[in-house]
């Protein structure tokens, strides 16, 4: 349990996650009012990543549901053991003559039968598919929904009841409660936009891209061994690049991977070649990769003239605001 | 500050956001749960429940500036600063002492009548003002403010419901019965000079907020303004800054589409039962038929063939005409683009592995293959498209002609149409000129017309969507 804001950041950065107070205060009120929270932002910033850090600092055990397309009730919420069924009917078939032996009628054989219907529509027969699972286990969970705009969206539907009252109605059994209420994540990455009353249930959070001070923090925790003059430059040239107009834009996973690559390459600072070589670990497209060599020398040279630090700062607020709209237009 | 909250969210329904009364209360209770003291804090929490679409958040953002911070802030400023003005004479604490053992003083022998406000301008309860001057406010209207000339006058009537020149003569008074009742001289001029400074600033942010409320309103509209206009803004004037706003709504649209695609073809997905799938799968349950498998019915997906005017005239519809299909790109089976203005061309490949905005842009520069810089010629481009890629079109397939149909004169040969049509499964003709002026000038929209299937004025984007919405459903 949370106690503040301020305590979600501590507990967090001691899991290795840095965060910023608005994610801070999001996942603390998520605990707070045992209410869904819905993750937005673009690929690899660390949503996903979010809800692992979490189910670490409060010791809930996460459970998750990867979402796709055609992804339905049976594999999401519960199946009936049918095979299991079978098997029960087989084996119990003497029993079963017991039970019928006195019947006069087929009327009154019938309604012995259906005497019987509960045991074989009861919670032994279900198999728990990952939101029941959530739901009936006996300690505190993590429920993961992970890119839950890959998902059709009549899942949404079976989603809304989970979210809102945290329990799952079974036909034949009845309403399964939830025996503790689990910390919900979603994850969108914003292919589709959710439904109103989806969104209606959760709290939003938006994660962006980080800003020049937060990745660099990110980056001296994520990898060990950098050193600070070319975790600087390699910061600001992964900021920089996020202003030109990518099919894909690199995001912080991306920053740690090229970190590494340029640590086991023994670089001790950026220059055009290196980067030149080192591009496809941090652009995922041929068409990107080539728009931004012919823009390397900008990238790399601007950070040298560092003495218009306003203007970065200015022009770094902008971009951000547009980032997300960029980005669906590109789909 | 129930009531602020309540306000903050009305403005942001009226700037566009979609706030439940779930949501609210949602905010409400995640107040509860945290400090205010942090604005950062508020703000997240206010955000996270009330907020939720991302593109959303940058409104909400600039409504909170506008709400929350300024008005109190100014309020602060005014204040401070008519305390300040006083700071090199008196020590405001001292005063204010001596002004609350003189109202002891005389507590005793008289009932101290104050109103409300000049209570609150006493002691500088900027909160308590804070509301007197949002209910005044209220009462006088001023959320009916349109223009700036009415700035004066609102700020008056809002003066005069709180009744701000009583709560002066109050404290005039007042601070007569305090030099009666023993005052220096000295002191209780000093506190007739600072009762006039805070009425002055009072009055100041009084028409702070009036201009606020101005602002609010403007903004409302401002926002009211551009969302509706850009469905329905004609794609005639159309500025750069617009086009990159209507490629996101394009975007969106397009996606909407999808959405709604997709749940009907689910519905459609339950056809006949499937034996042989259906005994396979069920071996597992001695060949019990336990799960029923259907066969799935297939909506046959159409082929596109799209013949676009470039020409300037309609360069913005085919833009926007082009962006829409290829975002849709998985709703057909194949597409085919053709662009013309005299000339005919194919730009199909243009479309293979660009960016597809660049595309766009290159294929309404005659993608390589002609000169844009000609007059329109239709009937030489349907010729041309008779000529050589008549083979392109079976029955089924929808042809797409985007294009104004001003001919220059020239000969229409409306046979080359008559005969695409044959074989094809539809001709659909967008024109972005209203049906009234169809067949005026050297406009030969009349002699394609017998020709189409369908043929629709398509202006806007609103327009637009309604004919790709038939397009693939």
């Amino acid at each position: 349990m949370f106690d503040s804001p301020d305590e979600v950041i501590d507990q967090l950065e001691a899991q290795g996650y840095i965060c910023n107070k608005n994610i801070a205060t999001v996942v603390f009120l998520a605990e707070k009012l045992e209410k869904p929270v819905l993750v937005e932002g673009p690929a690899g910033v660390g949503k996903t990543e979010l809800a692992k850090v979490v189910s670490a600092a409060t010791g809930r055990p996460m459970i998750r549901l990867q979402c796709y397309e055609g992804l339905d009730e049976a594999k999401a919420l519960y199946e009936w053991e049918y095979s299991k069924q079978l098997l029960y009917t087989q084996i119990l078939k003497e029993k079963f003559a017991e039970t019928m032996a006195g019947a006069t009628t087929v009327k009154d054989a019938a309604d012995r039968v259906g005497q019987e219907d509960s045991v074989f529509f009861s919670e032994r027969f279900i198999v728990p598919r990952p939101l029941l699972r959530a739901i009936r286990a006996d300690e505190p969970t993590l429920l993961l929904i992970d890119e839950v705009d890959k998902s059709d969206p009549e899942f949404e539907a079976f989603l809304l009841e989970i979210l809102s009252d945290f329990q799952v109605t079974v036909p034949e059994v009845g309403t399964l409660e939830a025996v503790h209420k689990p910390l919900v994540f979603l994850t969108s990455n914003d292919a589709r936009e959710m439904s109103d009353a989806l969104k209606r249930r959760c709290l939003h959070l938006y994660i962006d891209f980080p800003n020049e001070e937060l990745e660099l923090r990110i980056l001296n925790k994520k990898v060990e061994g950098v050193e600070q003059r070319l975790a600087e430059e390699l910061v600001g040239v992964m900021q920089r690049l996020r202003k030109l107009d990518l099919k894909k834009t690199p995001s912080i996973s991306e920053t740690l991977d090229w970190a590494r690559a340029l640590l086991a390459l023994n670089a001790s600072e950026l220059d055009e070649d290196l980067v030149r070589d080192t591009l496809n670990v941090i652009l995922k497209y041929e068409g990107d990769i080539k728009k931004t060599q012919a823009e390397l020398g900008r990238l790399i040279t601007r950070k040298v003239e560092e003495g218009e630090e306003t203007q970065a700062g200015s022009d770094a607020k902008q971009p951000e605001k547009t980032k997300p709209a960029k980005k669906g237009v590109l789909h | 500050m129930q009531q602020k909250i309540v306000d903050f969210t009305n403005l942001l329904r009226k700037s566009g956001i979609r706030v439940s009364v779930a949501e609210s209360i949602d905010a409400f209770t995640a107040l509860d749960e945290l400090s205010l003291a942090d604005r950062g804090i508020f703000k997240d929490a206010l955000r996270t429940t009330m907020v939720k679409r991302s593109e959303d958040i940058a409104t909400f953002d600039q409504m909170f500036d506008l709400y929350w911070s300024a008005f109190y802030d100014g309020l602060r400023n005014s204040f401070d600063q008519a305390a300040g003005d006083m700071e090199g004479e008196f020590d405001l604490d001292q005063m204010m002492q001596a002004l609350q053992e003189g109202m002891q003083n005389m507590g005793g022998d008289q009932e101290l009548d104050l109103s409300e406000l000049a209570k609150a301008l006493l002691t500088q309860d900027l909160d308590k003002l804070e509301q007197l001057i949002r209910d005044a406010a209220e009462n006088a209207g001023v959320e009916r403010i349109e223009n700036m000339l009415q700035l004066g006058f609102f700020t008056r009537r809002t003066m005069e419901q709180m009744d701000a020149e009583g709560a002066g003569d109050q404290l005039r008074s007042l601070a007569q019965q305090l030099r009666e009742a023993g005052m220096g001289d000295a002191e209780a001029d000093a506190l007739l000079e600072l009762i006039d400074k805070f009425l002055e600033a009072l009055r100041k942010s009084v028409r702070n907020y009036t201009e606020r409320q101005l602002q609010q309103q403007n903004f409302d509209y401002m926002e009211k303004f551009r969302r509706e206009s850009l469905l329905e803004k004609s794609f005639y004037n159309l500025t750069e800054d617009e086009i990159k706003k209507m490629r996101e709504v394009v975007v969106r649209l397009a996606q909407r589409i999808k959405n709604v695609l997709s749940i009907r073809k689910r519905r459609l997905k339950k056809g006949k039962l499937d034996l042989h799938t259906m005994l396979r799968r069920n071996m597992a349950h001695g060949g019990v038929p336990f799960d029923l498998i259907f066969k799935q019915r297939r909506k046959d997906r159409p082929k596109l063939v799209i013949l676009c005017d470039v020409s300037s005239s309609v360069a913005n519809v085919s833009r926007f005409m082009l962006q829409f299909v290829y975002s849709l790109q998985e709703c057909f089976t194949k597409i085919r683009a053709f662009v013309f203005v005299s000339e005919l061309g194919e730009v199909t490949p243009v479309f293979k592995d660009k960016d597809i905005n660049d595309a766009i842009e290159k294929a309404l520069d005659g993608g390589d293959v002609i000169n844009v810089y000609t007059r329109s010629n239709f009937g030489f481009a349907f010729h041309h498209f008779w000529q050589n890629f008549l083979s392109s079109i079976d029955n089924k397939t929808t042809v797409l002609i985007l294009g104004d149909a001003r001919n220059n004169y020239n000969d229409p040969r409306a046979w080359c149409l008559r005969e695409i049509q044959n074989k094809a499964k539809d001709v659909v003709w967008l024109n972005p000129e209203s049906p009234s002026a169809w067949g005026f000038g050297d406009s030969v929209m009349d002699k394609y017309l017998p020709y189409t299937d369908v043929a629709e004025e398509c202006r806007n984007l609103k327009q637009l969507s309604r004919v790709v919405d038939r397009l693939v459903l």
